[in-house]
Parts: C-alpha cells; structure tokens; sequence
C-alpha cells in the first residue's frame, strides 16, 4: 500500500503563535486516518494547508504524489471535503449549490450528481432552498458536493458535529460503505473519539501544533495486561496479589505480569476463600489514551 | 468553457441575492419621480428655457430621448455608485463572511481565476443595470412625454452640446451612451470588488469605495483643482459625455477609458495580491 497523503514537516506561526511545528505523517492508500487534539492543536490549520487554504511557512503536501503548495488544482483534482457547519448558499436550491460547486471542479455532469444525491438520501429535498433545510440535511448535502466528482481523498472535518445519534451512525456507516465500495483514502477529524475509534485504521494527536502520538487503533490495548477486579478479604487478596507480581493500580484495577495466567489467579484466590465477583481485562480506549497524552 | 460555466454560476448567485435587486427596485421609483416631476411641475421650465435660448423648439426636444439623457446623467453616479459599491463590495467579502468561500476555495480552481470569474459576473452586472435604467427610464419617459422628438444634450461641465433631431440618431446615441456609462462604472464596480477582497466586512467595502467616490467628485468641483481634473476618477469616468458629441472626439474618448482600464487593472491586482496572501482556514 503506498502513501496518498503526505504531510511533510508542516510549520506554520500566525503572528508569533506557532500553530504547527513540524508536522509529519503519511495516509495510505484506501485508509481512514484520524486526526485528534484540543481546540486550537492545529488540526484546521493542517487541514487548511492540505487544501490550499492555508500557505505554511516550511513544509509540503502531496497528494497521490503532487504537491499542493506547487500544484495546487492539479493535486486537489481528486479531493473531497467537509467542514463543520459547512455554509452553502442559503438563497438556491440544495441541486443549484452542487451545480455552481461542481463548476469550479469538473464539467456539470446531472446524472453523476442524481446517482450521488440518491446515495446520500437527499432526492426528495435536492430542488428546495438549502435556508429550509435542517442541520442533517445540510450535512448530507455536504456530503454530496464532497462526492462531487468521486474523490480519492476525503477529508471531513468535524463532520458529525451537531447531527443526532441517528444521523452520526449514518454517516459513519457511509464513509465505511465508500471505502469499501470506492476505496477512497479519508483523513477524519473529529472531537468524537468513540467515532474515530469505531471508524478509523490509525490516528494522530496533535498537541499544540506537534504531532505527540501516531499508532494503530488495533494496538490501543497495549502491552499492558490490565484487569478490572472485585474481591472481597482484601486483607488476604491484595498481599496475594503483590507476591505474585501483579501491581494494584487502583482500588479494583490490576495489572498482571505476563508470567501470570489469570485463569490460575483466579483459581488461587478462590482457594484462599477469596470470593471474586469480577475479574475481566480492561481494554484501553482511545479515550484513555488521549486524555493519557493531552493532559 | 469552463470559465464561461462558472460565469453562468456566479451570474446566477449574483442574481438570486435579493440585495442585487434593490438598485433595479430603487432606480425604477426614482425614474418615475423624476419623469413625474418634469411631467406635472415646472421643472420642464429650465430645461425649455435653455433650448429656446439656444434657438431649439422646446416642444419638439422637450421628448423622452432628452429626458432618458437627464435621468442617466443625473442619477447614475449619486445612486447608480452606491448600487456598484454595494454589490460589487460584497462579491467576495459577503462570501468569506458566510462561509461560502471554504467550499469554494477546497476546489481546484487558481484564487486568480476565481477573483477573474467574479470580476467578469460583477462587470455583467454593472453593465447590464446601466441599460436596465436606460431602457426603463426611456420607456417612463415615453408614457409621460410621449415617443416623438428629438434629442437635446446640454452637459455644460464637459462643455458638450449638441442636438439630434432624428429619433434613430438620438437612439443610437443613447445606446451608445449607456455602454459608455457601463464601461466607467465598471471602475467603480473594480474599486469596490478590490476592497471586498481585503480582510474586511462587505459593508466596509462599499463605505470605502464610495468614501473614495465622493472625495474625489467633492475635489474634482473645487476650482483650483481645475488644472488637475484629468487626473480625477470621476472627471474620466465622466467621459461617456463626449459620445454624445455630433463628431464623436474619440482620442478625448480613448484617452478617458485607457486611463480608467489602467485604474481597473491596478484595483484588480491589487485586489488579487490582498486575496492570494490570505490563509482562509477550515
């Protein structure tokens, strides 16, 4: 698999605020690549200089190979994107907006863009004024002129802000459906950490415009073994416990060496008239891990 | 033809905007005060006087040709400007304060062919409102003051005079006057689009431009900045007059609207260099 979106050493200050130092990472081909951190990171400001909006002071982007700060519309020929609250124009109809958005992209063409209004669930409203639309529709209609034409790269940020569960599972299983179906390579930024979670192969989080982690979601759970217990005679427990190596990260939190079957823990409190009502591992979130780096 | 679709769309968002109709909505009252007031009061007073001054037959040039030339003279630049500056100053302006242009600007098109698209619809509109009001103005003048006629030029400032007593000739001239006070408006229209490409509020933009308008008309009136008035933009956006002369002085002409193409190159690079050096963020 090679590389689609290369982030090279991005520097960018606005004013004597450094908002990106250094910058780097690589999205592959067909992958969804989150992209995390706390309001004013530096994740817009990445987006930003990825499609051209935002020149950096050092630094490159390439997309499938072409540079966006030396060729800009040759490189965001084939890139889609979202943004948060996206603003269409309020006065023409939903079709109007993907007709004049299109325009600065391809040729117009009708039947690409029925068969991409139809995949977003839009048909019945695409020829109402976008000002009588609600938060969901406007979405989805952002969805639409992101998908056209069919993009290879698509970068969505915050794109399920505001939407209902109902409407954040849709979208969700969407962008899953098309990189499956298209094998479109996404860059998703979102404060919804279960969502990128769920969504994406590996992430990145920033950290006042440095990028402090990048690692695969698969891999979240670590090295560690940790196990969430809940026993009674502590005194006898957690003496027990601590000579066979494990450590008592929290009341009821464990973390056991490798050496150590839990299956034979288990058996031996038990034959010390342990009385063990829970003993289960404890997968590491993406939450715990971001709230682990950002703090 | 990709230029032109996008025209075509930036035509079309510039004319679903209710503002951009509030010119066409306010020069059609002002045109029917105007013709009414000639019609009913004794406004028709001076303008008889000064033809029978000259020797002219009131009745026959007191006609709707030389009332269309009083209103297109009279009102274009005190209302007409504040319409351009409006319009023309929230082209770009309106769209980065509403967030339209993020969308716009993740597409792959050049920020100077972008700002080329929205000059080009902005010059259309301006173009195209000057002979809304010179045909609706001709048409209201027709209803109060009936068809017949010739037409009577009296623009004592740029010391054209001349009369056409053929209706098809007055026409002609009319029209031709039109397109000339489209084409020097379109530098009023490129001053404000200018400002609207800066990091400002559209209402800003249009404040500035006719800031700018009306210094330079107050300037331009003093009497000792007569041996400078050529360099003044409202002296040559002027210029338009002389196609009204009976043998048209088109180096006098010429001369006017390559100082003002100048200007409007200058106000659009201007303009292009604020918008490329801007970092529009997601």
């Amino acid at each position: 698999m090679s590389a689609m979106l290369e982030i090279d050493s991005l520097h960018k200050s606005f004013g004597p605020k450094p908002a990106l130092e250094g910058v780097t990472f690589s999205v592959m081909e067909g992958e969804i690549y989150g992209l995390l951190g706390h309001n004013g990171a530096g994740k817009s400001t990445t987006l930003g200089i990825i499609l051209g909006m935002v020149a950096p002071d050092r630094g490159e982007v390439t997309i499938g190979g072409v540079s966006v700060q030396r060729e800009r519309a040759n490189a965001l020929k084939r890139v889609g994107s979202i943004f948060e609250s996206p603003s269409f124009y309020e006065y023409l109809s939903g079709w109007e907006n993907l007709k004049i958005l299109m325009s600065y992209s391809v040729r117009f063409d009708p039947d690409e863009a029925r068969r991409v209004v139809e995949m977003v669930g839009l048909t019945e409203r695409i020829q109402s004024k976008v000002r009588t639309y609600s938060h969901g529709m406007r979405q989805r209609l952002a969805l639409a002129q992101a998908l056209l034409p069919m993009p290879r790269v698509l970068l969505l940020d915050e794109p399920t802000d505001g939407l209902d569960p109902e409407g954040i599972k849709w979208f969700r299983d969407f962008v899953l459906k098309l990189r499956k179906s298209e094998g479109v390579t996404v860059l998703f930024n979102s404060h919804l950490l279960g969502e990128v979670e769920v969504m994406c192969d590996r992430v990145a989080i920033l950290k006042a415009g440095r990028r402090v982690h990048e690692g695969r979601i698969a891999d979240l759970a670590g090295e560690e073994r940790i196990y969430e217990v809940d026993l009674d005679r502590l005194e006898v427990a957690l003496p027990f416990l601590e000579l066979q190596g494990c450590q008592v990260l929290s009341p009821g939190r464990i973390s056991l060496p490798d050496s150590v079957d839990p299956a034979v823990m288990v058996a031996a409190l038990v034959g010390l008239h342990v009385r063990v009502s829970a003993f289960a591992p404890v997968r590491r979130s993406l939450e715990d891990l971001y709230l682990e780096i950002t703090r | 033809m990709m230029y032109l679709r996008q025209l075509r769309g930036e035509l079309r968002k510039l004319f679903a905007r209710p503002r951009t109709y509030m010119g066409y909505a306010a020069f059609l009252i002002m045109e029917l005060i105007i013709v009414l007031v000639y019609r009913f009061t004794d406004g028709r007073i001076y303008m008889r006087n000064l033809m029978e001054r000259n020797g002219y037959e009131s009745d026959f040039y007191f006609s709707s040709l030389t009332l269309t030339f009083m209103v297109m003279l009279l009102s274009m630049f005190m209302l007409g400007s504040i319409f351009f500056a409006l319009v023309a100053g929230d082209v770009v302006a309106k769209e980065t304060e509403d967030g339209n242009l993020r969308l716009v600007l993740c597409r792959p098109i050049s920020r100077l062919r972008l700002l080329g698209v929205k000059w080009s619809a902005t010059a259309i509109y301006t173009f195209s409102f000057v002979f809304f009001v010179g045909i609706t103005g001709y048409l209201m003048a027709v209803l109060a003051v009936g068809g017949q006629g010739g037409l009577f030029i009296a623009e004592p400032k740029m010391k054209v005079f001349a009369v056409y007593p053929e209706w098809s000739e007055g026409i002609t001239r009319l029209a031709l006057g039109a397109a000339g006070i489209g084409i020097s408006m379109i530098t009023l229209s490129t001053l404000a689009f200018m400002f609207s490409c800066f990091r400002i509020k559209p209402a800003a933009a249009s404040i500035l431009t006719l800031a700018i308008l009306f210094v330079d008309m107050i300037l331009q009136n003093f009497p000792f900045f007569r041996p400078f008035e050529q360099w003044f933009i409202t002296w040559r956006m002027s210029g338009w007059v002389y196609l009204f002369e009976k043998d048209i002085s088109w180096p006098k002409i010429i001369e006017s609207y390559a100082f003002l193409g100048g200007l409007n190159f200058t106000f659009f690079i201007i303009g292009f260099l604020a918008f490329q050096l801007r970092d529009f963020k997601t």
